[in-house]
């Protein structure tokens, strides 16, 4: 059984959100979670809520970062802050995950103080998933990974190829898909589309026989599934997921306010509920469960900020499929076995 | 010699895992044999742990609402267990059907109440006791309820709201009567142990004061025997070793089961301490010691709350317990708004 460290100060949601999540972990009875902060405020919180006490413990930590703070001066002022503490119990083998809906810059930093990066691996790499039309794997399920969505804005050509191998051993082991299809992200399927580091990948990626590599795909292919994997740099990634999202909530608004406010309407929508809400579960971000941090020997998922409880507990299911399947010795062991990033 | 120390048990989701939520299931557990019937994880080891730990100076007694048309079977039950009891009371829910009592069939004041309350009145009067029940029903109130009772800390007209409440029929009320006239003044219930069988939240216990305590597993009960000094080390660590070997838990378990009794307050450091100091005698290897002893320190970094005994207030208690019920009961009906 696995044991995840659940950064409880962090997040829009605060303690409750984290605590409620690990309790409700906690009462499947398959995942050991160590909440991390504020004891006093963790144990307030958890008398209220139904829990089973021989999968939840707590490691007091004193101080907290926020999420508006600067990520390095946080951390140099703050050495007992609950992502630092939660970081190094991971490191130390208390557990073997660390999940975090706290500030993503100090997250990373946490995590780089005290985890350390695969050989291999020149850059960490943000994934999330994106809901898609096309399924894949054992479960059907309905979303691809993009990677990366903010760790490394602006990504050499080494960088993406590293991210191109962690994301298929990503797929691989959480989503079940034995073969994923890689993909770069361009603005043209040609091979010579893109700027020079994504020309540069795709023509290593190209000629690497251990990765599913189908060449580029455009924004277009996204929401269709052509790849299981998109590779891009951390800004354009960003920008796409954020679009993604929007959409979806906008679209849902839109469902409501016409839901309001007509009768014929309100009985159209009723009628298509079904389809409806099956849209709002493939597109709901909250059970995806955080975007995983690729890269460092240890799994890391950083769950979005204005994260509820259900998210947090989807991402620490995730956190504890990632150390069950040995995802970090995966990528080291792809890493090493591709005969180094330069071709 | 002094008097015997009485444990008084609950037999369903208490000693036994039981599952009437559904007809169903009802029907599954009316049927089921005798060998087929499972325990609580380590609820079998600790009460034998606990009767060994007596010197022979314990008596044990199991008051359930189970028909007593299930003697037969639950007694072989705790026989294939090596449980020997000194009493056995069931409930006679067929007398309660052919008089058309079905709010009694479930019931527990009345019930449950006058049982105790007339197990007592055949007690030795030096006798201290020890409670187990769980939170599936209304075991922490009226297990409290008998404690109060006996102590003479409850006036009568605070009883005969509680009575009124919970509908407790004639009958009922003259055998509570004729008990507690019986009964001279005595504070004989030092520990009531909840069973959190529907793991619910330990707010709800908070209201009973630190004679009530809700346990997770029988690991946490056998810590708190060891602190009220009715379980010696050894037993602590045999309940350990059953819940390992028999129930698959596993030593982060027990040790977060540990932090929990410490950081909820209802282990102190002290007992901890002296846990530690005597396990080693027990058999148990020092590096496990260490570990627990390791987290003993660290959560006593952080005070828990601190809580005193009083007399509850159980009209307001019972009211509560019955809100939460149709609560809980309209929750399970209540459709979800579709967008």
């Amino acid at each position: 059984m696995s044991t995840i460290a659940l950064d409880a100060m962090g997040g829009d949601n605060g303690v409750a959100a984290a605590v409620r999540a690990a309790a409700a972990v906690s009462l499947a009875q398959d995942t050991g979670v160590l909440l991390v902060g504020d004891r006093a405020a963790i144990d307030a919180e958890l008398r209220r809520t139904r829990y089973d006490a021989s999968y939840l413990s707590i490691h007091h930590a004193s101080q907290a970062i926020g999420m508006a703070e600067s990520p390095r001066a946080a951390l140099q002022a703050k050495p007992d802050a609950s992502l630092l503490v939660g970081a190094r119990l991971v490191a130390e083998g208390a557990a073997d995950g660390l999940v975090s809906a706290g500030n993503t810059g100090a997250a990373i930093l946490a995590c780089a103080t005290y985890f350390k990066t695969i050989p291999g691996v020149p850059r960490t790499a943000l994934a999330a998933v994106i809901p898609t039309e096309r399924r894949r794997g054992p479960h059907d399920d309905p979303f691809s990974l993009i990677l990366d969505v903010g760790a490394t804005l602006d990504a050499s050509a080494d960088a993406l190829v590293a991210f191109a191998h962690m994301g298929s051993a990503y797929a691989s082991r959480i989503s079940r898909n034995a073969r994923p299809r890689v993909a770069l992200l361009s603005n043209g399927e040609e091979a010579h589309k893109g700027p020079p580091a994504v020309v540069e990948a795709h023509r290593r990626l190209a000629a690497d026989a251990r990765i599913n590599f189908i060449g580029n795909v455009e924004g277009v292919d996204l929401p269709r599934g052509t790849a299981d994997v998109v590779v891009t740099s951390g800004f354009t990634g960003n920008v796409v997921l954020k679009m993604i999202e929007g959409i979806s909530d906008t679209v849902m608004d839109m469902a409501r306010a016409a839901n309001r406010s007509r009768l014929a309407w309100k009985l159209g929508l009723y009628m298509l509920r079904g389809g409806i809400l099956h849209l709002r579960n493939v597109t709901d971000w909250q059970q995806y469960g955080g975007a995983p941090i690729l890269g460092f020997d240890h799994p890391f998922i950083k769950a979005h900020g204005r994260s509820s409880d259900r998210a947090i507990q989807n991402a620490i299911k995730v956190a504890a499929k990632a150390a069950r399947s040995n995802l970090c010795a995966e990528i080291a062991s792809t890493l090493a076995g591709k005969g180094g990033l330069t071709g | 010699m002094t008097a015997p120390h009485i444990y008084r048990w609950d037999l369903d989701k208490t000693y036994l895992q039981t599952d009437f939520d559904s007809l169903g299931a009802l029907l599954r557990t009316a049927l089921q044999r005798a060998a087929d019937k499972e325990n609580v994880p380590g609820s079998a080891e600790l009460l034998r742990a606990l009767r060994a730990d007596s010197a022979g100076n314990a008596l044990i007694y199991f008051v359930s609402g189970s028909p007593r048309q299930m003697r037969d079977v639950l007694s072989e039950k705790l026989r294939l267990d090596g449980i020997h009891f000194d009493g056995f009371i069931l409930k006679d829910n067929l007398r309660n059907l052919l008089k058309g009592r079905f709010k009694a069939l479930k019931e527990q004041v009345g019930y449950k109440l006058p049982a105790l309350l007339q197990a007592r009145v055949e007690a030795d009067t030096g006798s201290g006791e020890t409670l187990f029940g769980d939170d599936a029903e209304r075991d922490a109130l009226v297990y409290s309820l008998y404690a109060d009772l006996l102590a003479h800390r409850v006036p009568p007209e605070v009883l005969e709201q509680v009575l009124d409440l919970a509908g407790v029929y004639p009958d009922g009320r003259e055998l509570i009567h004729a008990a507690l006239d019986r009964l001279p003044a005595c504070d004989p219930v030092e520990r009531v142990i909840i069973h959190l069988d529907r793991r619910s939240p330990p707010i709800r216990f908070e209201a009973y004061g630190p004679r009530v305590v809700p346990v997770y597993n029988y690991f946490q009960a056998a810590l708190v025997l060891f602190q009220d000094r009715r379980l010696k080390a050894e037993g602590v660590g045999r309940i350990a070793t059953a819940l390992r070997d028999r129930y698959q838990f596993t030593l982060p378990m027990l040790l977060r089961s540990f932090q929990d009794t410490l950081r909820r307050g209802v282990l102190d450091y002290d007992a901890a301490a002296r846990l530690g100091q005597q396990a080693g005698g027990a058999g148990v290897a020092e590096e496990i010691i260490e570990v627990f002893a390791r987290e003993a320190r660290e959560v006593n970094m952080v005070a828990p709350l601190a809580r005193s005994q009083h007399v509850p207030d159980y009209p307001k208690l019972l009211q509560r317990e019955m809100q939460r019920h149709a609560i809980e009961k309209a929750r399970r009906k209540k459709r979800k708004r579709w967008l």
